[in-house]
């Protein structure tokens, strides 16, 4: 085990925010957001768009901005055959 | 910036002849202010063959010597997982750069490590390190020893600050002669435990001998055969043939059951790890990690029973801060239509002109209108909020309180959304994956207030508490967003929960708003908010006008707009609402502005503002319009929501979600009335 496994296994478990899992294995919050990446660009989660359907808002043409703003990032665990094993 | 202005194309020839810089790095380390800084003006953008991924060239001229600067696109490794990462992984394995200048973020410089052991371990020999961002890594209180770094990597090392220029000069000079020839290196490669280690050597044996050798790094194509890196699993079998490549993958499952799964996680954590190690040999800390201002604040603001109460604290902030600045500018505005129409009055000699015009669509349009800049402040208020990071919190707060209501986690997203508008919220649920979360999301939804709601609320709380605006209006929200948790614990008795993939969230540091960002923000969010004005609620006003005065003016009691209230009256008169309220409702649906414009019409906002409220205030109690301003916000969904539940979950939940958000609202409006009545209000 790694920390890249630890990261991914407290995701499983359902931790939610990378400042939880940062106090969780005692590492920065950068660190685990670079973690974070890392898991992402192996394929095993995978970033959520957030405010997208705003993008695709049938009414987007005459609204064009009740849409809230998250900052931030939300990644979730992809399902895979090949990972999660 | 300077990429904008310059479409030089740089001639075939003379590329051919020159050396070739590649930039490779993270996303967001620098690489294009580094690659303008080395270009200057001379640049092209195109695309990279058959791709729509931006291709960035640029000549570099360093003592009268030209090069090619190719910018990659930013990647956290090289694997084949998307096309950025294709892009320029085959950009670095076909050899075409004569220089890889690997550009890495000090301030989190691990992450960037990763890629930059990836470059090595292809293979590249030519590697230059721009360790960019150090200002920042300084302020974190992060130094490097740089010529340890350089020693240990075995590639030369050049601090930057990009965005000020500084290092740029000698990254040029060394960039120039290691294209030349003049620096030797020897990049440092990870090492991996033993059982990797023996079937890298394993594969590399089978692979030695054969073309591959010449073309690759050996090693290199072993770890990424382990890793099952289905690029190379195509391009080595075409060399080695099924025989041996069989063979191959025979070892790699037998691995894969001695670790337990894929190996490209193995791998993965031994060159963190590799990584971690060669770190603390030229990275100094100083000064205490000390706890972040940011982190402070999120202590609270995201605790699970703080968080709560900050959530509505905020909401009360905001409200307050809508409610004393706006109130005189609403007066103000509204006292200017009823002027205005009153101006107008005395142009029109038809009566029922001048009625239509006045009453209605000044008066209709002029009070919902006299809400502008409430709606402006409200939405600099929540661009504020958003810009600060904030958002991000009230999610975290949100999606924990949800999954104790029995809602999937992911149903915050929906929920934040709905507080700006419900019909994108709606669309959100598709991030669900499981049938019946997304139904039972869909069907609380409605119940958050949305900006066209929250004007209602500030109407009614504007008018009838003088002294508990803010208050009143967050208590609105209280209730609903309580009612939306109910709900989803009372419904989800009824469905089967499904089964929803983990997920995490990061959040950013908070920031100060940028004033300009916000209001340039606000007025788009607002403009969509005149233009409502000037169409849906242009025509509410009239229709509501008309039914108001005809066949007989109102208060005769032969209008349909009374006819039509009265037929409801007797129901809504349970939760102390009169027929000018149900009349109002019944408009709201169309867009819930409406409930304002009939009122603006009914009670004649030809009269001056003052007019208008003292008129209410004798017909309403306090209570009556706490009432009326809960079940506005609880009561059918507006038409456009309706809408989009019915495309994304058809007719038979359309209906059920109107359905329930007025028997929800019935209920919710009774009770409240008969307690408010008890208690004496
Ligand atoms: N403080 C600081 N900011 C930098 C530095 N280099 C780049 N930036 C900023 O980092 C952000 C990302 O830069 P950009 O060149 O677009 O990164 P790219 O995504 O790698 O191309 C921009 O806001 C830059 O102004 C630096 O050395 N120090
Ligand atoms: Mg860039």
């Amino acid at each position: 085990m790694g920390k890249l496994d630890d990261v991914l296994e407290l995701i499983k478990e359902g931790v939610r925010t990378s400042k939880e899992i940062a106090e969780r294995l005692d590492l920065t919050v950068e660190e685990v957001d670079g973690i974070i990446k890392i898991l992402e660009s192996l394929g095993y989660v995978e970033k959520v768009e957030m405010s997208s359907s705003c993008q695709s808002c049938p009414l987007k043409k005459i609204c064009p901005g009740s849409c809230i703003v998250f900052k931030g990032s939300l990644y979730e665990l992809k399902k895979s055959d090949k990972k999660g094993t | 910036m300077v990429s904008c202005c310059s479409v030089e194309k740089v001639p075939e020839e003379k590329k051919e002849s020159l050396k070739v810089i590649a930039l490779a790095g993270n996303p967001n380390v620098g690489k294009t202010t580094i690659f303008n800084a080395l270009t200057g003006l001379r640049q092209h953008v195109g695309n990279w063959p058959g791709v729509t991924v931006e291709k960035k060239e640029g000549i570099m001229k360093y003592r009268e010597k030209e090069f090619l600067v190719v910018d990659l696109p930013g990647t956290y490794s090289l694997t084949a997982n998307s096309i950025d990462e294709l892009i320029a992984r085959n950009f670095i394995l076909s050899g075409n750069a004569d220089v890889v200048v690997d550009i890495v973020d000090a301030s989190c410089l691990m992450r960037n490590l990763f890629l930059t052991m990836e470059i090595f371990e292809m293979g590249v020999k030519k590697v230059v390190i721009a360790l960019n961002k150090i200002d920042i890594a300084r302020k974190r209180g992060v130094r490097f020893d740089v010529k340890k770094m350089e020693k240990i990597l075995g590639v030369p090392v050049i601090p930057t600050n990009a965005k000020e220029g500084a290092g740029v000069e000698e990254l040029k000079r060394v960039i120039a002669n290691m294209a030349e020839g003049k620096i030797t290196t020897n990049p440092v490669i990870p090492v991996y435990e033993e059982p990797i280690e023996r079937e890298i050597e394993h594969i590399s044996s089978l692979l030695r001998g054969t073309p591959l050798e010449e073309m690759y790094n050996i090693r290199w194509l072993a770890i990424k055969l382990l890793t099952r890196d289905q690029e190379v699993i195509k391009l080595v079998l075409n060399y080695l043939g099924p025989g041996k490549m069989d063979e191959i993958l025979k070892h790699i499952s037998e691995l894969e059951v001695h670790y337990k799964r894929s190996l490209d996680i193995v791998i993965a954590n031994q060159k963190y790890e590799f990584i971690d190690k060669l770190m603390h040999q030229f990275v100094i800390h100083f000064g205490e990690v000390k706890e972040t201002f940011s982190d402070q604040i999120d202590r609270v603001l995201t605790h699970p029973a703080y968080g709560i109460l900050g959530l509505l604290g905020v909401f009360y902030v905001l409200f307050k801060f809508v409610f004393t600045i706006g109130t005189p500018m609403q007066e103000f505005l509204d006292n200017t239509f009823a002027s205005f129409g009153e101006f107008v009055a005395g142009f029109i000699g038809n009566e029922a002109v001048r009625g239509l015009i006045v009453e209605g669509v000044i008066g209709g349009v002029g009070s919902v209108l006299s809400f502008f800049p409430l709606v402006f402040l409200l939405f600099i208020a929540m661009s504020v909020l958003e810009d600060s990071g904030y958002m991000a919190r009230a999610a975290v707060v949100m999606e924990r309180i949800m999954r104790k209501f029995g809602l999937p986690g992911k149903s915050f997203i929906p929920m934040v959304l709905a507080f700006g508008c419900n019909v994108p919220a709606i669309m959100a649920t598709r991030t669900l994956e499981d049938e019946r979360d997304r139904i039972l999301t869909m069907l609380i939804n409605p119940l958050v207030p949305c900006s066209a709601r929250m004007v209602v609320i500030t109407f009614l709380a504007g008018a009838f508490f003088s002294d508990h605006k803010a208050l009143m209006a967050v208590s609105i929200y209280a209730i609903s967003l309580f009612l939306a948790l109910l709900s989803a614990l009372i419904l989800g008795k009824f469905v089967i929960k499904g089964e929803e993939s983990p997920f995490v969230i990061e959040l950013p540091e908070y920031s100060l708003p940028s004033w300009k960002v916000a209001v340039v923000h606000s007025w788009e969010r607002s403009k969509e908010f005149l233009r409502k004005a000037g169409t849906i609620i242009l025509l509410g006003s009239v229709a509501i006008w008309y039914l108001s005065n005809y066949p007989e003016p109102i208060g005769s009691g032969l209008s349909y707009a009374e006819k039509l209230g009265k037929v409801f009256e007797p129901f809504t008169m349970l939760m102390g609402l009169d027929w000018k309220a149900a009349v109002s409702l019944i408009f709201g649906i169309i867009a819930k502005e409406n409930v304002i414009a009939t009122y603006g019409i009914i009670y004649g906002i030809g009269e001056s503002e003052e007019a208008l409220i003292s008129l209410m205030q004798s017909a309403m109690t306090g209570l009556q319009a706490f009432v009326l301003a809960l079940v506005t916000t609880l009561y059918i969904p507006c038409i456009a929501t309706i809408g989009a539940i019915r495309a994304e979950g058809g007719n038979k939940w359309a209906l059920v979600a109107s359905a329930y958000n007025l028997m929800l609202a019935s209920a919710v409006g009774v009770l409240v009335y008969n307690i408010g009545l008890l208690l004496g209000f």
